[in-house]
């Protein structure tokens, strides 16, 4: 048993050094890692997904179910297909799913162990007790199952591209380049796109074809490419796969920028193509099957047309003298290229009757005294970790043979994949036995093989007609062929076995290890419709997609159901054609480019002044000061909160939401959004407002600032503020549009600082001290703006902490020098910087709510008590008609209170539950009544004790009484009073102080 | 990803656009004047046929236009755009589409693959 390397133009004749579970060994460059090994006489690559067999390479393309690996030189990327990879010299390579040695498998054990993992076996053994799942069974079924190991410290640099074509031809084949030959020079912008390194597929696979036009085929492609070339109007993307076709011929192909070559860590090594076309030409070909029988996954066992295009394509041969077993008249070609190479093939067994069996096969395997074995079969094989005897069957008789490898061909599938992705319908063809395209949904044309034709004379007018519709130049195709022009098959699907044993089984997914007896099995246990079955046994569900063997498996299905395979049908084909990786998906949207951070004016100043931040939609908001390197949080927030009501804070609030609202009915628009009427509001003065839903539940909340009836300026919360526009947006264009109105986002516009505390005055009065700030001149919910500097500026009396406070507005280039200016005139007052954690503690002391917070999209102004915001003179606003639906007037809602502790030095948690019951039982039997939950939790360093806010049904009316609030891992519970939401400052003396 | 032609800006990519549900409800004159069942049905119930829908889409990062669209949405394939202000159009004009009462098309829904 050893290969031997054979001249090959395809094949560089560089030597290069790849590394393979360790061991170094010699390939040339063009070669992919499958046939590099073959070349080393390596035939043992992977163990099997669940029975942890001995897998070797099967194939010679994009379909392997088997050879898959680890690349160790390419940040470690798992489950890479060997039999299209190409090498480069320095790669490292490691078989997967095997441990500790690929020849010596632990996992193996599972092969004997199999009866027990047969179809359905996740689903029937994996079952409690409780808990069993997490901590037992998923972490071994991670361990012992599976492909590779994922990639560690991975960062790729992919990117997208985008395209706009009139026609995208998918596989540069025989069909595609003479397609393509239609268009060139012409008006129409054509991709052409080859999941290959070069153009020419089955010309350059195998020996079929003998010339094209008098050209040899090599010679053809040449031509054919050169002209394309020189065509403006066609670009070629090699390396490039189709894998997606969505609806309004969206195509998705994934083009790999490196193959053959080592990454280069600074470049983009995977580009996505997005492409955009009109119509799309499908002409990448046909997909040989296998053929189930006895131990048809060992090492060895390979498809016909892969072994010749491992002789054709990289001058390897990787057996002198193997099996071949066929029920097609296709494997000619491969028999006479064996003949030329001065091979001789063990035995060629046909399963088609003789007097079927092409004359030209007969003679050749006559002459050439090979063993003949029509009608017959192979009934199995064995050996150890590779094929060493085969066993054939003819009639009754057995035939017992000395061999490495066996070639197999079970006929071959149009690859049909992205036609039914596009939403084609597909038929059943007697002739070839297999589905072809029919009906298209989209404009979708396919071609040779692709088409289901496989006769090479008919290609040439196939093309002309179908593609008439583009009234280009006919082109000729006039080919000689080295195999019969009608192809002839028989039915075969699975050998009879002879006798049955464990180890011995007939696969029909080697990717997954499924068995035509887990078909059978599972068809018994009633999983009797394809797509249940499918999902039962995890046939075809690999990454292979069960692409040399799914047809194979609704043959089988439909045999034991005795119905037509076009009534078993096909399960459906789902994008991607071919295992697509995250990091292309992803391009660049990766890391710090993920997202967008939002970052304020102030941004540098937080940074230096030891601000820990928190996210708040895309913004980076400072969440605490550190004073010192060892304060918590905690002690952080707690020295913020008291300094600020007994001296003065600020906050940079830039990033709430701003909106201005202009036009002639600006008034009669923000009475309907808002809940508050503002036709009396005076102009510049402001005012505390909520929008709801047509609900009636609260969605956001802010100040509206009225500088006159046609101009407004409302604030939203920092996250809501895109929402918030959107719906105004939405309501002015599609239910008012008679309403003159013009909305405007100014978030960024403006800087925004929220300072508040006793000594806020002194502080205004110093930083600006041409301005009134007396409650006469300057009274509590009022704005006026001023000049400053070379700048305006706004500036507003109101406050969310509960105490004396201003909101300034300043455009964002002055903001940083004011915030510093504040700063240096604050120093005597013992002006802090604040962050949200403060503020949301200082806003729970005064009652007042947070979006998001207290409510939850089921909670109405009056659950809040908020009874004063409702306009109720209004004839309508947004939500109005919501609030008196008899189940938001319930008296029985949830509804806003204040919780204080019964011992003080009990903490309310925020999120814990209220009950009736001082103690929770040790097992919980019967549900436990729940009042409601505890929305905010803070301890206030202002009362000293913890404080919370809740909300709870009917809790308007309970006022007073005592509950129950749950406590992380306690069984105790902490006793509460239920008291009015409002613990600081409930006459608002400080705010209008 | 489907392509859906902005009346306003031409054809563009599905993920410009946001969905905005059933078109052609319209906000109640006068909603203190209903009933609680009529306000909820206006609040609450929207269609979801299989088969042709007149539904609301917005051209959130184009144009920000609102617009209407009849989509046949066991194929997604977009029918007819047309802008809020103007009529809603009649079904008449795709008798060719409507194949079954259900609105299963013999082609495109995806639910089969194989031609019966
Ligand atoms: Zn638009």
């Amino acid at each position: 048993m050893s290969a031997i390397n054979n001249k090959c133009e395809y094949i560089s004749k560089n030597q290069i050094k790849i590394t393979f579970d360790g061991k170094t060994y010699s390939a040339f460059e063009g070669d992919t890692i499958a046939s590099a090994l073959l070349r080393n006489n390596i035939r043992l690559v992977g163990r099997s997904f669940k029975y942890h067999r001995p897998r070797g390479i099967y194939t010679c393309g994009i379909e392997e179910p088997n050879a898959l690996v680890q690349i160790i030189s390419e940040h470690n990327e798992p489950n890479t297909r060997a039999t299209i990879k190409r090498i480069y010299d320095g790669m490292e390579i490691t078989s997967q799913n095997r441990w500790p040695s690929l020849r010596y498998d632990f996992g193996a054990i599972n092969n004997i162990l199999s009866p027990i993992f047969s179809a359905g076996f996740y689903y029937k053994t994996f079952m409690g007790p409780k808990g069993f799942w997490k901590n037992l069974y998923e972490p071994l079924i991670r361990r012992s199952a599976g492909l590779g190991k994922p990639p560690k410290n991975f960062r790729s640099k992919s990117t997208h591209q985008y395209h706009n074509s009139d026609i995208v031809i998918i596989g540069a084949g025989l069909s595609g380049l003479a397609a393509a030959k239609k268009f060139i020079n012409t008006k129409y912008k054509v991709l052409l796109i080859e999941q290959d390194s070069y153009l020419g597929g089955v010309l350059k696979n195998s020996n079929k074809v003998k010339t094209i036009n008098g050209l040899t085929p090599q010679e053809w492609i040449s031509e054919t490419e050169e002209l394309i070339l020189n065509s403006k109007n066609i670009t070629i993307l090699k390396n490039t796969l189709v894998t997606t076709y969505n609806f309004t011929n969206h195509l998705i192909a994934l083009e790999d920028k490196f193959a053959g070559k080592k990454i280069d860590l600074n470049k983009s090594e995977l580009t996505l193509h997005k492409i955009r076309t009109s119509n799309t030409i499908i002409t990448n070909g046909h997909i040989e099957r296998f053929i189930s029988f006895r131990n048809n996954d060992l090492p060895g066992v390979m498809l016909a047309s892969s072994f010749e295009k491992y002789i054709h394509r990289y001058g390897v041969v990787p057996e002198k003298e193997p099996v071949i077993f066929t029920n097609n008249s296709s494997s000619l070609s491969l028999l006479k290229k064996l003949i030329s190479l001065g091979c001789k093939p063990k035995a060629y067994v046909d399963s088609r009757k003789k007097d079927n069996i092409e004359t030209e096969i007969k003679k050749i395997l006559k002459d050439k005294e090979i063993p003949f074995f029509s009608d017959a079969e192979i009934e199995g094989c064995d050996g150890n970790k590779k094929v060493e005897t085969i066993t054939i069957r003819q009639g009754k008789s057995f035939n017992k043979l000395k061999s490495s490898m066996l070639c197999v061909s079970g006929g071959y599938n149009p690859d049909i994949h992205l036609f039914t992705q596009s939403k084609g319908l597909v038929k059943w063809d007697k002739n070839i036995l297999s589905f072809k395209p029919d009906t298209p949904f989209q404009k979708t044309i396919t071609l040779g093989s692709t088409s289901g034709n496989y006769n090479f004379k008919k290609l040439c007018d196939e093309i002309n007609e179908k593609l008439s519709i583009f009234k280009t130049k006919k082109v000729s195709l006039d080919i000689n062929l080295n195999v019969p022009n009608k192809f002839s098959i028989k039915e075969l699907w699975e050998t009879k076995k002879k006798n049955n044993s464990n180890w011995s089984k007939s696969f029909i997914d080697l990717h997954n290890d499924v068995t035509t007896k887990d078909l059978k099995q599972a068809i018994t246990e009633g999983f009797d419709r394809i797509e249940h079955l499918k999902r039962y046994t995890t046939n075809s569900m690999g990454t292979d997609q069960g692409k040399i063997s799914s047809i194979n498996s609704l043959a089988i299905v439909s045999k034991i159901l005795k119905k037509e395979i076009s009534e078993v049908g096909t399960t459906t084909y789902r994008p991607p054609y071919a295992p697509l990786s995250f990091a292309a998906i992803a391009g660049r949207s990766t890391y710090e480019f993920y997202d967008p951070e939002r970052k304020t004016s102030i941004h540098s100043w937080h940074l230096k002044n030891n601000a820990v931040f928190e996210d708040v939609g895309q913004w980076k908001r400072p969440w605490y000061f550190k004073a010192s390197e060892n304060e918590t949080m905690h002690q952080a927030v707690q020295r913020e909160s008291k300094m600020l009501r007994e001296n003065a804070g600020i906050l940079d609030g830039s990033t709430l939401g701003k909106i201005e609202i202009k036009g002639r009915d600006a008034l009669e628009f923000m009475n309907l959004m808002y809940t508050n009427a503002f036709s009396k509001m005076k102009p510049m003065t402001s005012r505390y407002a909520m929008m709801l839903g047509e609900d009636g539940m609260i969605k956001d909340d802010g100040i509206i600032c009225k500088i006159s009836d046609q101009h407004f300026i409302a604030t939203t919360t920092s996250s809501g503020a895109p929402k918030v526009l959107a719906d105004m947006e939405e309501y002015l264009q599609t239910e008012w549009p008679h309403l003159q109105v013009y909305l405007n986002s100014i978030t960024e516009q403006f800087s925004t600082f929220n300072i508040s505390g006793p000594k806020t005055r002194e502080i205004m009065m110093k930083v600006f001290p041409d301005i009134d700030f007396s409650n006469d001149a300057f009274p509590f919910m009022t704005f006026k703006n001023f000049d400053y500097k070379e700048t305006k500026i706004r500036i507003m009396r109101a406050s969310f902490t509960g105490e004396l406070g201003y909101e300034i507005y300043i455009p964002p280039k002055f903001g940083l020098e004011l915030w510093e200016e504040i700063f240096s005139c604050g120093k005597e007052f013992n002006l802090i910087p604040y962050g949200t954690e403060t503020m949301h503690l200082l806003r729970a002391e005064k009652g007042y709510i947070v979006i998001g917070q207290e409510t939850d999209g089921t909670v109405t102004p009056i659950d809040l008590n908020y009874n004063w915001m409702i306009g109720k003179n209004k004839k309508d606003f947004i939500g109005k008609r919501s609030l008196s639906r008899p189940d938001t007037s319930r008296e029985d809602r949830k509804q806003l209170v204040g919780l204080s502790p019964i011992n003080k030095k009990d903490i309310i948690e925020e999120g814990q539950h209220i009950v009736e019951l001082n103690e929770l039982p040790k097992k919980i039997k019967n549900p436990i009544k729940y009042l409601g939950h505890v929305s905010s939790g803070y301890h206030s360093p202002n009362l000293n004790h913890s404080i919370g806010l809740a909300m709870i049904r009917g809790g308007k009316n309970l006022l007073g009484q005592k509950f129950f609030v749950t406590a992380t891992g306690k069984t105790k519970n902490i006793p509460v009073e239920i008291v009015n939401p409002v613990f600081i400052d409930p006459e608002n003396k400080r705010l209008t102080s | 990803m489907i392509l859906i032609k902005c009346p306003y800006c031409g054809e563009r990519d599905q993920s410009e656009f946001a969905n905005g549900g059933e078109a052609h409800v319209i906000r109640p004159k006068n909603p203190e004047s209903l009933s609680d069942k009529d306000w909820g049905e206006y609040v609450f119930y929207r269609n979801n046929p299989k088969g042709i829908f007149y539904e609301r889409w917005v051209h959130s990062h184009g144009c920000k236009k609102w617009f209407n669209a009849i989509r046949n949405t066991s194929t997604d394939q977009i029918l007819k755009v047309y802008k809020v202000s103007e009529k809603r159009p009649d079904l008449s004009e795709f008798k060719n589409t409507l194949k079954s009462p259900s609105g299963e098309p013999p082609v495109g829904s995806g639910n089969f693959s194989v031609k019966k």
